[in-house]
């Protein structure tokens, strides 16, 4: 009998929460980007293969949906995963937009003849070194590569001032290298476009000969930096915030930033693409809109420590002002290709086992 | 007396419902085939390359080794908490199955956090002067994490066909005038070896086709250059894929070739089986007992309660609210529950026939089920994730059939774990005396009927500890859920694995902590009490 009215009282809980939804709002982290009452539904939908993850960008496509009506669906997963399973689904994905954590994969994509054109009005929203010359992808959001550092071992006086010089002495076994990660394949894609690829060659090499040792991905390092089971490591600059932010003073690291626009001190995009097959492209380009309209980039760099790219949003204060490198500087296309070669290279150099 | 009905090769219903089950467990196999063809994938250039020779002999050398210390660690688990005096050995048997359920890519992070330098375990050995100098790291690390995770899969059966052994063979011997260890090594050993030799192939392909371990651990092995050459090198990824396979292949038809599970009895078990005093050695095996437990289960649980309760006492202490909510957990936890029981059944209703025509007919059909079944195991989980991809794309009907559903999803999962029930089914169709199949023949009963009314009930404890090893497998798949699953579907593993990605470690732990909790439960009533009654 009690049980029976504990149920009544749940079903009547449940009926009585679940109306009054007409006067919806959104509450947490997305009311901060839309704080008005929701729009109804119009009729519209876009499906969303998102390789950022959930934590850090549900708030944003739940405000968009509070804000537009327009219904989201969502597949999260690794960048890289998701590339191939667009890849295997062709023309029949149902995938309007795809967000990716790093280049490596638009690059793929666009290597496949995946991806669709997105607007003029869409593009010009970010400066044109953010976006694809041939408008296949555009930035939302930029993370910078840093040196994490362990405060007890180092100030960041006693620090290089180049990505160049930890092939010293100085620095040998101190540097951990996420030598198969799509953030840090990019970025030697783009030391090899820039300095050209016998000299990125000859730098993973020294570096291996100096003992560098190698980690899977930045959040291992920035993790094991933190404890001090190693010096220093080459990772995106965000990680730390997100340590410090769960771990609190017993995590020993912080970032150190290369002097002089250093590319080590590369700012990375990530980016936002329409699929050729898209049959929603009215609401993927309303999205790739909202992703970088002002509130959003406020969220970006204030919830994330990103970098925003366009509505004229300044970086959060906490953030160190950017270089003048930028990976638009170099053509995606080439990146695409580059990232193989760039695959081969780091593997060859035998960064992997050590 | 063997099983075998006489060179019979089965009913032809049987047969071609198991060829229909073959064609669909092949489905990664043909994928990669298919593939290797159409993306000139060089398979056989490869193989004489140090790009191929390197990584294969460490997958090969790791997984050797892993599989003798999972072998020999859990058969004496077993053997110490199922038929010694050993203290305590109620709770070790609910214990001990815990680590199949830590999903690697957290497990192996946990365990680098509390016991690498600077880890929590450093610090308080630290504290008292202690100064630890193992880091786990490459080869060691790999083959320490994966044999504390992998051993349950010869735990599991060995303790439940301990269990099961007719106390007379051991009660003869003894009156013969054998000693326990003569017992042991002459009596016990030889009933066991094939269900440990089972157990420990599972723990060799798993170790093959774990990414998450081995990526943590800094150690290169055909499934991390697999990973890491997918996008760009693919022609690559899917040659060394196939040659991955085919060792599978190789190491499944061998065992096979040498072992065949064979019964040499009739006799249930009457009574409990028999005791062995572990007399002056009962001490130093319940230490070996603890220290198991406090390694495998204890140190990685210690990490993972250490980022929940921070993240707890964060919020209330105004730092940065968790990014989770109640309801989303609830949801997930809902769903990993569901699918997995669902996963769990369907799995094994798919293994039945291939079984029963393995143990029952002399089939080369169910021969080659069988070796496709498990060998699939060695395959990385994202290969079956494409894979079941592509083969719904390459019709119309099929796509508009299952896209989209939890269907496609419980099928991926069916060829992904079938392996893992396939060894206890086995079993399980083993055990059912012939001789009541016989009387029952006798008395008229049709085939079905025998099914329904003699061998299920008899079948469903082993039944039931199949399927919970498949749902215990489920509850912490990752790639397949996140391919394969409906869009908007999540499960506490896909949460965790987005939370620890973007170093949200507190909403990992708490979740991982849920995770594990809710297994602990099906383990409780699915595998242990099953299997006791095995």
């Amino acid at each position: 009998m009690k049980l029976r009215i504990l149920l009544l009282t749940l079903i009547s809980a449940l009926i009585l929460s679940s109306c009054g939804s007409d006067t919806r709002s959104l509450e947490g982290l997305a009311a901060d980007i839309y704080s008005d009452e929701c729009s109804s539904k119009n009729g519209r939908s876009v499906t969303i293969y998102s390789g950022r993850k959930e934590n850090l960008i549900l708030p944003v496509i739940e405000a968009f949906t509070c804000e537009t009506g327009t219904e989201v669906q969502v597949r999260w997963g690794a960048s890289t995963d998701l590339a191939l399973l667009l890849n295997e689904e062709g023309e029949k994905t149902q995938a309007d937009v795809f967000l990716s954590r790093s280049p490596g994969p638009v690059g793929y994509l666009e290597l496949k003849g995946l991806l669709g054109t997105i607007s003029s009005e869409t593009l010009e929203l970010v400066d044109q070194q953010n976006r694809a010359a041939d408008g296949t992808w555009v930035g939302f959001s930029g993370r910078r590569r840093v040196l994490v550092y362990n405060v007890d071992e180092y100030s960041p006086a006693d620090l290089p001032d180049s990505v160049f010089d930890l092939t010293s002495e100085e620095f040998k076994n101190k540097v951990a290298l996420p030598g198969t990660n799509g953030s840090f394949i990019d970025w030697f894609t783009i030391l090899m476009d820039q300095y050209g690829e016998d000299a990125a060659n000859e730098w993973i090499e020294n570096m291996v000969a100096n003992g560098a040792r190698y980690y899977p991905n930045n959040r291992s390092i920035v993790e094991a930096v933190g404890r001090g089971e190693i010096s220093m490591g080459l990772v995106n600059h965000y990680y730390n915030y997100q340590e410090k932010a769960a771990n609190g003073s017993e995590h020993r690291a912080e970032n150190f930033d290369f002097r002089n626009n250093d590319i080590g001190s590369l700012l990375i995009i990530t980016a936002a693409t329409i699929l050729e097959s898209s049959t929603n492209v009215e609401a993927a380009e309303d999205f790739l809109q909202y992703l970088l309209s002002s509130s959003v980039q406020e969220y970006f760099t204030n919830q994330t420590y990103e970098y925003p790219i366009a509505a004229g949003v300044s970086p959060n204060s906490a953030l160190p002002e950017l270089g003048t490198f930028g990976v638009g500087s170099v053509s995606f296309d080439e990146l695409g290709g580059g990232f193989e070669e760039a695959s081969r290279i780091i593997e060859a150099s035998g960064i992997l086992n050590e | 007396m063997s099983q075998v009905e006489n060179n019979q090769k089965g009913p032809t219903g049987l047969r071609i419902t198991v060829l229909g089950l073959t064609f669909l467990f092949s489905f990664p196999a043909l994928y990669l085939i298919w593939r290797n063809f159409t993306e000139s994938g060089d398979p056989f250039g490869l193989l004489g390359t140090q790009r191929i020779l390197g990584p294969l002999w460490r997958s090969i050398s790791l997984a050797l080794a892993v599989s003798v210390t999972t072998a020999v660690l859990g058969t004496t688990l077993a053997w110490l908490t199922n038929r010694t005096d050993l203290s305590g050995r109620k709770i070790w048997r609910f214990i001990l199955p815990v680590p199949l359920v830590f999903p690697t890519f957290i497990g192996a992070a946990a365990f680098i956090r509390t016991m690498n330098p600077g880890g929590l375990i450093n610090r308080m050995l630290s504290g008292v002067g202690i100064e630890p100098a193992i880091e786990m790291r490459g080869f060691f690390g790999a083959w320490l994490v994966l044999t504390l995770f992998c051993y349950p899969y010869v735990y599991l059966p060995v303790a439940g066909r301990l269990r099961q052994l007719p106390r007379s063979l051991e009660e003869n011997a003894r009156v013969l005038g054998q000693r326990p260890h003569q017992i042991l090594s002459r009596v016990v050993l030889p009933q066991i070896s094939s269900v440990i030799t089972a157990g420990t192939l599972l723990v060799f392909l798993y170790t093959i086709s774990d990414f998450g371990a081995v990526q943590l651990m800094r150690y290169d092995t055909l499934a991390r250059s697999i990973y890491t050459s997918q996008l760009g090198n693919q022609s690559v990824a899917l040659a060394l894929s196939l040659i991955l396979l085919v060792l599978a292949g190789i190491i499944v038809t061998t065992e096979r070739f040498f072992s065949r599970i064979n019964f040499t009895t009739n006799e249930t078990l009457v009574g409990e089986p028999t005791q062995y005093s572990l007399g002056k050695w009962r001490l130093p095996a319940l230490g070996f007992v603890i220290f198991t437990v406090l390694l495998s289960i204890g140190a990685p649980l210690l990490a993972l309660g250490n980022w929940a309760t921070d993240g707890l006492i964060r919020t209330t202490r105004g730092g940065s609210p968790l990014t989770i909510d109640a309801d989303q957990v609830w949801e997930s936890t809902w769903n990993t529950f569901s699918i997995s029981v669902i996963a769990g059944l369907v799995t094994v209703a798919a293994i039945l026939p291939i079984a029963y025509l393995t143990a029952r007919y002399k089939s080369r059909v169910g021969n080659i089920a069988h070796s496709v079944v498990i060998a699939t195991f060695a395959l990385p989980g994202i290969l079956i994730a494409l894979a079941m991809r592509f083969w719904t794309l390459q019709s119309d009907w099929a796509y508009d059939l299952v896209n989209n559903t939890k269907v496609l999803l419980v099928f991926s999962y069916a060829v992904r774990f079938g392996s893992l029930a396939i060894g206890v089914v086995l079993l399980a169709v083993s055990f059912v005396p012939k001789r009541l199949h016989d009387a029952g023949k006798i008395l008229g009963a049709k085939r079905v009927s025998r099914l329904l009314r003699i061998d299920l009930p008899i079948m469903a404890p082993g039944l039931g500890a199949a399927a919970g090893l498949v749902i215990l497998s489920t509850m912490k798949e990752l790639p397949i859920t996140l391919l394969i699953s409906p869009l908007g579907f999540s499960t506490l593993s896909t949460r965790i694995f987005s939370s620890f990605e973007e170093a949200f470690v507190a909403e990992a732990g708490i979740m991982a902590l849920i995770l594990i909790g809710l297994s602990a439960v099906l383990t409780w009533f699915l595998v242990i009490r099953k299997a006791e009654h095995i």
